[in-house]
């Protein structure tokens, strides 16, 4: 009789507790949450004045941003923002950041009177916009935002086939673009190099990429049977055949020789 | 599980499933790195002729609860010219990156668990879950990046510079030698690939797979990415005691120090699951298709291989030089994993014309 008693309050706890989790708007409350995490990420890279803070507030926005690529059922895009703009292109920021030390920026009143209220017009452009095509879509605007699409965009699969077949030409030139710039970037790294080997130390060269004279292995190596007294006889004689041996080279040598010293 | 789905809905039962899944996945992970680290140091005591931590407990056993209360009982330090949201924001985003990857790892067949019923055992199974396993771990650099850097100190910004570099440059290697492994699989998805290695009484792993190139090379150079990916010995350059001082975590103490330490640790675990998920046929092994629940102790066995692994190569090999490093990376490791995939690639092709 007890059980009898139990059966139908059993029976209303699942129906409510039924009714309450699968009334949830999970999705909503996801969306909210990652949204408001984007902006707020957005809003502190701009406001922040130490440039490490605005690295990291950025990274967040990406992060965020993937989120919400996977609750639009692109799990694909997700990945690649994270792999690619999160653990890529951001470590490098913040290795540069952290390499140079740069300091905190100035505040620059001068240039922000100007920077605000275009940025506050273009912010409105924007709003405007969104808002009109909201209008025009009709009240299917909240709706769609956290509903399924309707095929499998997203998908790894989908993405290859996509670039593979009908998007190949942009693809492929999209990548020697990157190949140019890769070059490009280089061949400005390597300037310095040629232009000390060249003699001029036009750029500033560094003189640690300048070509080194060879110099015989065994100079300099402590020789075994050596006393202190041959020590110090055999450093004179190497200081002495040094001093020649430079002075020979440096004449049949071009002004690389000079240049790094 | 029925009974939970009747009470709140199958969506958010399955949620409930995975959370507590999740969260003994966490546990278990954590108490096995606990006794990596005894391992690590009673290994290490036996190659180098000594005896290791033996007196807590019977062999040593309940060494690892003993220093997780000196970490808790030690004095927490903070440098005082340390940018201090940053130093305490570190050590969290190391754990955190260590930890979320273990989730997406089948560690064994479908079997049948009395009350629950047939399930998978792998706690979430989704499309990218290999992209998303190196999206992680490329976010935990920023761990130890940080650290160097809001640490204030010349021996940390050494250590946090030389670890972004050290593994911007191996990731390459790492994620290249993997792609040998997808082009033979065809999905990113870890738990196909797992199942697509069935099969020769379970011995069909992708590392001597006939249909297709062995992944042989593949395997080598992910092994060694990974131990430079893990910043453990040959690689440890950015902690190298004798001239960092600690490296990145010099000015960490207590519970701090302990969440880069676990950190650490984690990481070669997850990069040992990773290496049996993609190379060793995860949790496939003779005997598996009669007794299912082999798998898992397969699975466990395969990664101690891998620790053990770890922990020989700390005893055994030097610490490369910074410049030997990066030549090694770049103008080796690189081009073998990338002749990888041209041969994998072209192999493939013929295959499946």
């Amino acid at each position: 009789m007890n059980l009898g008693a139990a059966e139908p309050l059993k029976e209303s706890l699942r129906r409510l507790s039924f009714a309450v989790t699968s009334s949830m708007p999970w999705t909503i409350i996801l969306f909210v949450l990652f949204g408001a995490l984007a902006i707020g990420c957005a809003l502190a890279v701009v406001v922040q004045r130490n440039p490490l803070y605005s690295a990291i507030s950025l990274i967040g926005v990406f992060i965020s941003l993937a989120c919400l690529y996977v609750m639009l059922s692109a799990p694909f895009i997700a990945a690649v923002q994270i792999v690619v703009y999160a653990g890529a292109i951001m470590v490098l920021v913040v290795f540069v950041i952290m390499l140079l030390n740069v300091e905190e920026e100035v505040r620059r009143p001068v240039r922000l009177r100007y920077l605000l209220p275009i940025g506050i017009g273009l912010a409105t452009i924007l709003i405007a916009e969104t808002a009109f095509m909201l209008a025009v879509r009709g009240g299917a605007g909240a709706a769609d935002v956290v509903g399924p699409p309707p095929s499998d965009v997203g998908s790894t699969a989908s993405v290859g086939t996509g670039l593979f077949t009908e998007y190949l030409l942009p693809f492929e030139v999209t990548s020697i673009l990157i190949l140019m710039a890769l070059v490009g970037a280089i061949t400005l790294a390597r300037r310095t190099t040629s232009d000390a080997a060249q003699g001029g130390a036009a750029y500033g060269g560094t003189p640690e990429y300048a070509p080194v004279p060879e110099m015989p292995r065994s100079r300099g190596m402590v020789q075994p049977g050596f006393t202190e007294a041959t020590g110090q006889a055999h450093a004179k004689l190497e200081i002495a055949s040094e001093e020649n041996g430079t002075s020979a080279r440096r004449s049949d040598e071009s002004d690389e020789g000079r240049a790094r010293r | 599980m029925e009974w939970l789905s009747d009470f709140v809905g199958p969506e958010t039962a399955r949620g409930i499933g995975q959370f507590i899944g999740i969260n003994i996945a966490f546990v278990v992970v954590l108490m096995i790195v606990a006794y990596t680290v005894l391992a690590e140091r009673r290994v290490l005591g036996f190659i180098q002729g000594r005896l290791g931590p033996n007196r807590v407990g019977p062999g040593g056993i309940l060494q690892p609860f003993a220093d997780l209360l000196k970490f808790i009982f030690k004095e927490e330090i903070t440098p005082s010219a340390a940018t201090r949201f940053v130093y305490f924001l570190a050590p969290i985003i190391a754990i955190t990156a260590s930890l979320l990857p273990i989730i997406v790892y089948p560690f064994g067949p479908t079997v049948s668990i009395p009350f629950v019923g047939e399930v998978a055992l792998v706690i979430a199974r989704f499309d990218v879950a290999l992209l998303y396993v190196l999206g992680i771990s490329s976010v935990g650099v920023y761990g130890i990046a940080l650290a160097g850097w809001a640490s204030n100190s010349k021996y940390s910004l050494m250590g946090g510079l030389r670890a972004s570099a050290q593994m911007i440059s191996y990731e390459l290697s790492l994620g290249l030698s993997l792609v040998g492994v997808v082009l033979m699989s065809g999905t990113l998805d870890l738990y196909s690939i797992v199942e697509q290695q069935s099969g020769w009484y379970g011995m069909r792993w992708n590392l001597f797979r006939p249909d297709g190139f062995p992944q042989v090379i593949g395997f080598i150079t992910f092994l060694i990415s990974a131990i430079a990916e893990t910043n453990r010995i040959p690689f440890d350059l950015p902690e190298a005691e004798t001239e960092l001082v600690a490296g990145f975590h010099t000015e960490y103490s207590a519970l701090k120090f302990a969440l880069f330490f676990m950190a650490e640790y984690v990481n070669m675990f997850t990069v040992s699951m990773l290496a049996t998920t993609l190379f060793l046929g995860g949790w496939n092994g003779p005997f598996v298709e009669q007794l299912p629940w082999l798998g898992p102790f397969y699975f466990l066995g395969k990664i101690f291989f891998f620790l053990f692994l770890y922990i020989w190569l700390r005893g055994t090999l030097p610490r490369f030089r910074f410049d030997q490093l990066m030549n090694f990376g770049w103008k080796f490791l690189l081009p073998v994993a990338i002749i990888n995939v041209i041969i994998t690639a072209t192999v493939m092709f013929f295959l499946l014309q």
